[in-house]
């Protein structure tokens, strides 16, 4: 279709006057390998698909592969994807294959172990699998397979493209970074027996890995697309990443703008914040988008699904397609306001609240606002987090009385528990002894552990007040659970443990409860809903039921004029009255906001937020 | 003549454990020796059962000593054929001792 002016291309006309083009691949200019990364929901899956599909369609080979632990590909192509490439039907030269590092473990531990069945006595068959349930092989097997797609181009040689649809930021820069950590490890661990355990032969195929790290760094092999919101602290994490990455030597990068929005409704003040905020956010980061070359994807009035809806991402809603429906009646369901969901927090007394969900659905923010309530109560409330991007936490430092702030920093959670095991085994060990351990600690597995310390060390600060966490993006929190469960089972394998008490009984804490409190954050859109819906699954199955859904960022009674949003609004019906009905014990909801509020002031009115008078006939 | 030492590992992540829940210095120091005899020549083989469990399956005495008690048996350690440690690593002292007995040439000792 032609070039979206008028409205659309407003939304990138902020502060410093941004005009930017719409994204459209062009296949004679497109790199062989492509990597979106970006903050969790900010289209990345929606995006590459769509890429890989403009590629295929203008007759290309394309591998498309998805390294998120929870992807939501099978949903958005509606085919079911296998750690094989699988054809989708209906586009000649598309292939699609789903990378899941738990499944890829798991798929190596039966390599290892089911030949040696009758073998090995049934006790050390167990023994075995439980040592390969640990961090160390998910994160090897992941990388293994990553790094065979990258760096062994007899996988790859019948695709013209291979496109990453990666997980989100923190995952990414790790996997990535593993690239060249393993590379640098393999390259100085002397010992020979080392820390790359469960993968026995990998160092066979360290030719595997220097190409792995010699394509990601050759601009013209690879391109790094980073997926955006028009929105200030989503800009300045793509930013960050861009930085941090060109650092690891991915230097080709450009940049998208996903969701810009411009209206053609004066009177409607929803819609004009929303537009003004989205080009003011875009003019603050003027310079970063000057940096590289930078592109942007309006705003679709419709849920990204099926190659219909991938075809609409890119090239607009054809004419028919373009029609408010708007004549069922829908009524509403039972919905609470943020603040009956906290006086029933604050009546069951001290203990976790943990807000989980889909990467960027607001969990941040729900949990700075059930903090900042609770702590005005009068309680005594302990805030952590474990995103990169915490600068919303910090803006409460020392700024609501009973309430402190805790953070869970990789980097620095990494250092420490580094320089604590050196201490405690410093006068235990011979140098060479000392030497070898130094070695071993430089291991990635080592920031599981480490991480994984920190998340019991914040639970564990419940016992006398509120800790209220919000944990990482689906995939890792999942992987965090799993973690936990396997240092449980561990633990009580051995006769001699030194960890914290803390460590001992996060466990039992997580499924207590009424110590452990979860609620699941969603937008109103059918991929966070049913993502969110997989991770409840998740948790029962480790005993833990969550207490409440929170449905944010929704424009229900928001009464905008704006035909777009009125779309988008409608389109919300299904999925609220799906979380009401099928998924929760108690659904709150929370109104769409142009930005996440930010400060003690803007975090409790929100929470205050009475909820919509909403009528049962449009 | 030169020496072998044969190390049937119990399951671990890793040589020093440390990517486990605990970190025994007696194994962190055995794998110091173990690489201070390989460098002076002395024959290792180390084998994890987390890693190279066919060699667990391919012994047989390790294999039945598996079947007997269970992999709480691990670690067992030969010295020249000869069983030197079983269900435990050797402490510094005993590491110190073994050193001296295979003799390695010039004064590498890990205590």
């Amino acid at each position: 279709m032609r070039r979206d002016d008028g409205p659309i291309e407003s939304a990138g006309r902020g502060g410093g006057d941004v005009i930017l083009p719409n994204y459209r691949p062009n296949p004679a200019t497109t790199t062989r390998f492509l990597f979106f990364t970006g903050k969790g929901g900010v289209g990345k899956t929606s995006l590459s698909c769509a890429t890989a599909l403009v590629l295929a369609e203008a007759g290309r080979r394309v591998l498309l592969v998805s390294t998120d632990p929870a992807s939501n590909l099978d949903e958005v192509l509606e085919t079911k994807l296998s750690n094989h490439p699988t054809p989708i039907a209906g586009v000649a030269g598309l292939a699609v294959m789903n990378i899941d590092p738990v499944a890829a473990a798991a798929a190596y531990r039966e390599r290892v172990i089911g030949p040696l069945r009758g073998a090995l006595p049934e006790a050390a068959l167990r023994s075995m699998a439980e040592q390969l349930s640990g961090s160390c092989t998910v994160e090897i097997a992941a990388f293994d397979e990553f790094s065979g797609l990258i760096g062994d181009p007899a996988t790859t040689k019948e695709f013209d493209h291979v496109i990453f649809d990666t997980a989100p930021t923190g995952h990414t820069l790790r996997l990535m970074s593993l690239a060249k950590s393993w590379d640098q490890f393999l390259a100085t661990n002397t010992s020979g027996t080392s820390c790359l355990g469960p993968l026995a032969g990998l160092e066979k195929q360290r030719a595997i890995y220097e190409a792995t790290v010699a394509t990601l760094a050759d601009s013209a092999a690879t391109t790094l697309v980073l997926v955006s919101r028009p929105q200030v602290a989503a800009l300045r994490e793509a930013q960050r990443t861009a930085d941090e990455l060109r650092a690891l030597g991915v230097r080709n990068q450009c940049l998208i703008i996903n969701g810009t929005f411009g209206t053609t409704c004066p009177a409607d003040v929803t819609a004009q914040a929303m537009a003004q905020r989205g080009a003011a956010a875009v003019g603050a980061v003027s310079d970063f988008v000057a940096s590289m070359p930078s592109y942007v994807v309006p705003l679709r009035p419709i849920n990204i699904l099926g190659l219909a809806g991938l075809r609409v991402l890119l090239e607009g809603p054809a004419e028919s397609v373009d029609v408010v429906t708007g004549k069922e009646s829908w009524v509403a369901p039972h919905l609470e306001s943020l603040g009956a969901l906290v006086a029933t927090l604050a009546a069951q007394g001290p203990g976790v609240i943990m807000t989980m969900g889909k990467g960027g659905v607001g969990k941040t923010t729900v949990a700075a606002v059930v903090a900042v309530m609770l702590a005005r109560q009068g309680h005594a409330v302990h805030l952590s987090t474990t995103d990169r991007a915490a600068h919303l936490v910090q803006t409460l430092d020392g700024k609501v009385d009973g309430l402190t702030l805790g953070r869970i920093d990789p980097v620095v959670e990494t250092a420490a528990y580094r320089a604590e095991v050196m201490q405690a085994q410093s006068t235990a060990l011979s140098e060479a002894g000392r030497a070898m351990l130094a070695e071993d600690l430089r291991s990635p597995c080592t920031e599981e552990i480490a991480v994984f310390r920190a998340f019991a060390r914040e639970v564990g600060q419940g016992k006398d007040r509120f800790v209220v966490l919000d944990t990482a993006p689906t995939g890792h929190t999942l992987l965090l659970l799993d973690a936990s469960a396997s240092y449980q089972r561990e633990l009580e394998r051995q006769a001699r443990t030194t960890q914290p008490e803390e460590v001992l009984r996060l466990l039992s804490r997580l499924s207590d409860p009424a110590y452990t409190r979860v609620l699941l954050v969603t937008l109103p859109e059918a991929t966070p809903v049913h993502e969110a819906a997989a991770l409840q699954q998740d948790l029962r199955r480790a005993h833990i039921e969550p207490m409440a859904w929170i449905i944010n960022q929704s424009l229900l009674g928001s009464g905008t004029c704006d035909p777009l949003l009125q779309r988008r609004e409608e389109a919300e019906h299904r999925y609220v009255s799906e979380v009401v009905e099928k998924h929760a014990a108690r659904t709150a909801w929370l109104p769409w906001q142009p930005e996440p509020p930010v400060g003690p002031e803007a975090l409790a009115r929100l929470g205050a937020t009475p909820l919509p008078v909403l009528s049962t006939q449009p | 003549m030169k020496s072998t030492l044969r190390v049937f590992d119990p399951p671990l992540c890793c040589s020093t454990g440390v990517c486990g829940t605990t970190i025994d210095p007696d194994l962190v120091n055995f794998g110091a020796m173990l690489k201070a005899l390989g460098a002076r020549g002395v024959k290792v083989e180390r084998f994890n059962l987390a890693q190279q469990p066919r060699a667990f399956a391919e012994d047989p005495a390790v294999k039945s000593w598996l079947a007997q008690e269970g992999p709480g048996v691990l670690p067992i350690i030969y010295v020249d054929g000869e069983l030197w440690l079983k269900g435990r690593y050797p402490s510094s002292g005993e590491c110190a001792a073994m050193m001296a007995r295979l003799n390695p040439p010039e004064g590498v000792v890990a205590t």
